[in-house]
Order: structure tokens, then C-alpha cells, then sequence
């Protein structure tokens, strides 16, 4: 009652008003609501972040690293040491690969977004190995990272794989920035920042471009005996894996195959690891309809965008804050922009008040393989025409900034 | 005695969504093993869950272990960062027992 009562006086709009202009017919009236919503939504997540800093007073650690051995009991308390940061390595591979993954990590959200650990703050990084009997998992406890060895038939040692260490940690660091609730769509987000940011590690290490990735979530922790790809593929949700002991993978690609579950452990807290492939596709494909390394504009977009987004931001709110964040950092109609406009598009997200033009998808891709960076005369009538459009938004927000004075008056 | 493990969640939810619960029935058990079931179910049941839920756990797996003893049915839903040391050896068994059959 009460956060909704302080939004409300203070924004120049109320929020509901804003969200009906956005069908407004009119292309003007829908930008200048879509850049007011965003605007305020940014702000609200920027004010979050910074309340977590400022409460984080104590020194920075610089993510120094400990990996503890649980052999194979679900005890964390019981847990002993196997190696710390500046200790020598282990005679045992999970506990280095449990090591090196962390290290690998923290140096990619330091190196590509100068962040610290995965607070901003310079956390230590505590990882469990070898944790239950025959665990088919890895999970991030809300401060730590924990991962079994498998069972040896489906699953084996959850460590083989960085892009699942650089996922579980990423939790990390979207609890410390959109607190993104794990339930329905949101949840599905956190998920979807986790494979994102997680492959991303992978494809940083590996140095490969959007287009040489495998875009593969834990490709490594299958046992041999098991015919499948992967848990995900961000390339193409769905196709992961497809046989009888494992059935096939159920994640969706489009907003059309959105799948409801109920809220809670046996749906999946509403098909938080299903839907994430809507989102997931997204990313995909403005990394591939940018170009190049996907830790570069794309990463950055996204970055952006979840450390603006709030614990409630769904799909089309994430989109938006993409799209606009796009603008921001790359430029209003740059070929960053209209990758991020066009993936959304394809997965079935429009971006709110905007009208992608026709064709637009098709050529931003053709312009990508065939130029590498996106630039033709198709996607430069397309910047002029927005250009235009962008002109007569100014004109519009003018406008509406004279009712608001004259509606003070009376 | 019949116990019911079902597991969901977990990084591989999208896989375990979709397995059956998986049944051990101590009547298909040597004596040894059927008092070993029987004493890890019984403390396991008396046991409550060592921790409440803080909604902070990302891909952790979530259990329900149904126990089905002389009429009486006993559900257990415990998690990775809830369950008690009992309910954790009765899942390790159970999970030891499942693979080896």
C-alpha cells in the first residue's frame, strides 16, 4: 500500500495512465509513454542498487575463493576445507575445476563490467563439492554455491561444466542487483540472466564470437551413456535433448508455447527453468544480430537492463529496458538497438510503443551476415524514419509537458 | 512398507518435471535392508525439517517422500536447504537403493 502510494505522487503520470497510452494508436503518444515508463522503472531499480551498496560497508575481499569438501553429506556445517585462495591445489579435480570456475567468473564480471565479485562489493566466493549421495544438481543457497558429483548414470560431477558454475554464481549477482522473484516470469528471468551470463563466461573464456558458440547450458555433465546435448540451448530452446530416459526438453521459444505451471516446488515455482527459453532466445538472437563477441554490446545491453529491472519485472518490462538500454549506451536507431528490437519481436515480445517495420528482422540479420556489422541503405531508411519519428516525440513531450503546467494551474 | 520418492526442481528441473515417482516396497527387500528402510523412515517421520524456507535458494531440488506403513501414510516435503539430517539419509539411501535396482 504504502510503495504504491509513494510511486504515484511521484511520477508526472500515474503508472496505469501511461500503461494504457501504450495502445494508443498513435505512434508519438506510445514512445513518449514507453520512455516515461522505463524512465521510472529504471529509477526504481537504480534506487535499490544503490540502498545495497550503501548498506555494504564493510571492505572488499576481492571474491577470495574457498571450496570445501562435504563427502557426500548434505551437512554444509560439516564441511572441510579442500582449498583456499592463496592455498596450493587439490590432489582432487572437483575441488580445482570447482576453483578455477569461480576464479574464471569473478574475473569476467570484473574484466567485461568492472564489477567486483558478485555483490559489487568484493564477496568471498564459498563453493561446496561432492555434496549428498548420487545428487544430480547444482544450486546456489542464497550465499553459496553447492554442487553434487551425479549419480553416474544420467548426471556426472556437476563442476565439468563453467557455464554451470558461472550460472549458479550469476544468481549471485542477480539477488544483488533485480532481486528478480523466483516465481512465473520473473522467476523465468532469473533463470534466463543466469544461462545468459553463464554462457557468456563460457564463450569469454573460450574467446569465441556469437556465431562460433555452442550455446549450450552443461554440456559436460551428462555421463557418455546418455544421448543428449545439453540441459538448454539459448540457440534453440526445445532441442536440447530428446530421448526416453530423459524425455524431451520442454522449454519453449516463442511467447505462443508459453507454458503455466503452478506456483510452487512441483510446477517449478511456475516453470522457472521452462519459459527462461523465451528470454534465452532473445538474447540469442540480438547477439547474433549484432555481431561479434556477445559479451561486448549484447552482454552490456543486458547487464544494464537487469541491474535497472526490479524484483517483479516480467518479460515485457525486461524487453523494454533492453531495448531502451540499447539506445542509451549504442545509440538511438543503431544496429544494436534494432537487433534488440527484432529478437524480441521474434520470440513474440513487441516492444512497447514501437512499431518494428516490416521486413526489418529478415534485413537485420542479412545485414549482419553479409556486412558483419549491420549497416545497409535498408536499416539507414529505417534509422531515418525513426529519426523522424524521434523528432516528433520531442514535439509531443512538449506538449504534454504544457497540459501537465496548465492542469497544475487550475 | 512402501516409500515414494519424488524429486523436482534443481538445475535440471525441465528433466526431473517430467521423471515418476520413483517406489521402494520393503517387501521386495532382504530383512537387513527392510530394517534399514524402516529405521531411516521412523527418524526421518519424528524429525522435522531443520530449516524454514528463506526463498533466497536458486535450482535447489525439492523432495516429497511418501511413507505407507499398516494403513498409515506419512508425506514428507523437505528441500536441499530445509531437510533434516534424517531426511537427508533416508533420501541418500533411497537414492543408493533406486540406482542399484
Amino acid at each position: 500500500m504504502r510503495a504504491s502510494y509513494c510511486r504515484c505522487i511521484n511520477c508526472i503520470t500515474p503508472p496505469h495512465v501511461l500503461k494504457k497510452l501504450l495502445d494508443n494508436s498513435d505512434t508519438r503518444v506510445r514512445d513518449a509513454a514507453l520512455r516515461t515508463l522505463l524512465a521510472t522503472s529504471r529509477l526504481r531499480g537504480e534506487r535499490s542498487v544503490r540502498s545495497l551498496f550503501a548498506s555494504a560497508a564493510a571492505a572488499s575481499s576481492h571474491g577470495r575463493r574457498t571450496i570445501s569438501d562435504c563427502s557426500n553429506s548434505t551437512f554444509l556445517a560439516a564441511a572441510t576445507l579442500a582449498r583456499s585462495e592463496d592455498g596450493p591445489a587439490s590432489g582432487d579435480e572437483s575441488v580445482n575445476r570447482a576453483f578455477e570456475g569461480l576464479g574464471d567468473t569473478r574475473a569476467f564480471y570484473s574484466e567485461v563490467f568492472d564489477r567486483d565479485s558478485l555483490d559489487g562489493q568484493g564477496m568471498r566466493l564459498n563453493a561446496y563439492v561432492h555434496y549428498g549421495s548420487e545428487y544430480n544438481n547444482a544450486f546456489w543457497d542464497g550465499s553459496e554455491m553447492v554442487f553434487g558429483d551425479g549419480d553416474g548414470v544420467l548426471f556426472t560431477d556437476f563442476t565439468k561444466s563453467i557455464d554451470v558454475i558461472a550460472h549458479e554464481l550469476t544468481h549471485g549477482v542477480t539477488e544483488f542487483t533485480a532481486g528478480l522473484q523466483y516465481h512465473n516470469q520473473s522467476g523465468a528471468l532469473n533463470e534466463s540472466m543466469s544461462d545468459v551470463f553463464g554462457s557468456l563466461v563460457k564463450q569469454w573464456v573460450g574467446k569465441q564470437t556469437a556465431a562460433q558458440a555452442d550455446w549450450l547450458i552443461g554440456t559436460d555433465i551428462f555421463t557418455p551413456a546418455i544421448g543428449a546435448d545439453a540441459l538448454r540451448s539459448l540457440k534453440e530452446p526445445g532441442k536440447a535433448y530428446n530421448n526416453p530416459t530423459l524425455g524431451r526438453d520442454p522449454q519453449p521459444d516463442h511467447m505462443s508455447k508459453y507454458v503455466n505451471l503452478p506456483d510452487n516446488d512441483v510446477g517449478d515455482n511456475g516453470g522457472v527453468h521452462i519459459n527462461s527459453g523465451i528470454p534465452n532466445k532473445a538474447f540469442y538472437l540480438a547477439a547474433i544480430g549484432i555481431g561479434g563477441f556477445a559479451w561486448e554490446a549484447p552482454g552490456h545491453i543486458w547487464y544494464a537492463a537487469l541491474s535497472a529491472s526490479t524484483a517483479s519485472t516480467e518479460f515485457q518490462e525486461f524487453a523494454d529496458t533492453t531495448y531502451l538500454k540499447a539506445g542509451q549506451l549504442y545509440g538511438t536507431h543503431s544496429t544494436e538497438q534494432q537487433a534488440v528490437l527484432s529478437a524480441w519481436k521474434e520470440v513474440g515480445i513487441r516492444i512497447s510503443g514501437v512499431r518494428t517495420l516490416a521486413g526489418t528482422a529478415t534485413r537485420m540479420r542479412q545485414a549482419a551476415m553479409t556486412n558483419g556489422n549491420g549497416h545497409d541503405e535498408d536499416s539507414s531508411d529505417v534509422a531515418r524514419q525513426i529519426e523522424q519519428l524521434s523528432r516528433q516525440l520531442a514535439v509531443l513531450t512538449k506538449e504534454v509537458a504544457g497540459l501537465k503546467s496548465k492542469s497544475k494551474a487550475h | 512398507m512402501k516409500v515414494t520418492l519424488l524429486q523436482r526442481g534443481g538445475l535440471a528441473a525441465g528433466i526431473n518435471l517430467q521423471r515418476p515417482p520413483q517406489v521402494v516396497d520393503a517387501a521386495t527387500l532382504d530383512g537387513t535392508a527392510a530394517a534399514e528402510l524402516k529405521a531411516l523412515a521412523d527418524a526421518a517421520m519424528v524429525t522435522p525439517a531443520s530449516a524454514t524456507a528463506t526463498g533466497k535458494a536458486r535450482d535447489e531440488m525439492s523432495y516429497v517422500i511418501t511413507i505407507e506403513d499398516q494403513g498409515r501414510e506419512t508425506i514428507l516435503s523437505q528441500s536441499d536447504t530445509t531437510m533434516s539430517a534424517e531426511f537427508g539419509k533416508l533420501l541418500g539411501w533411497l537414492k543408493r537403493h533406486l540406482k542399484s535396482h
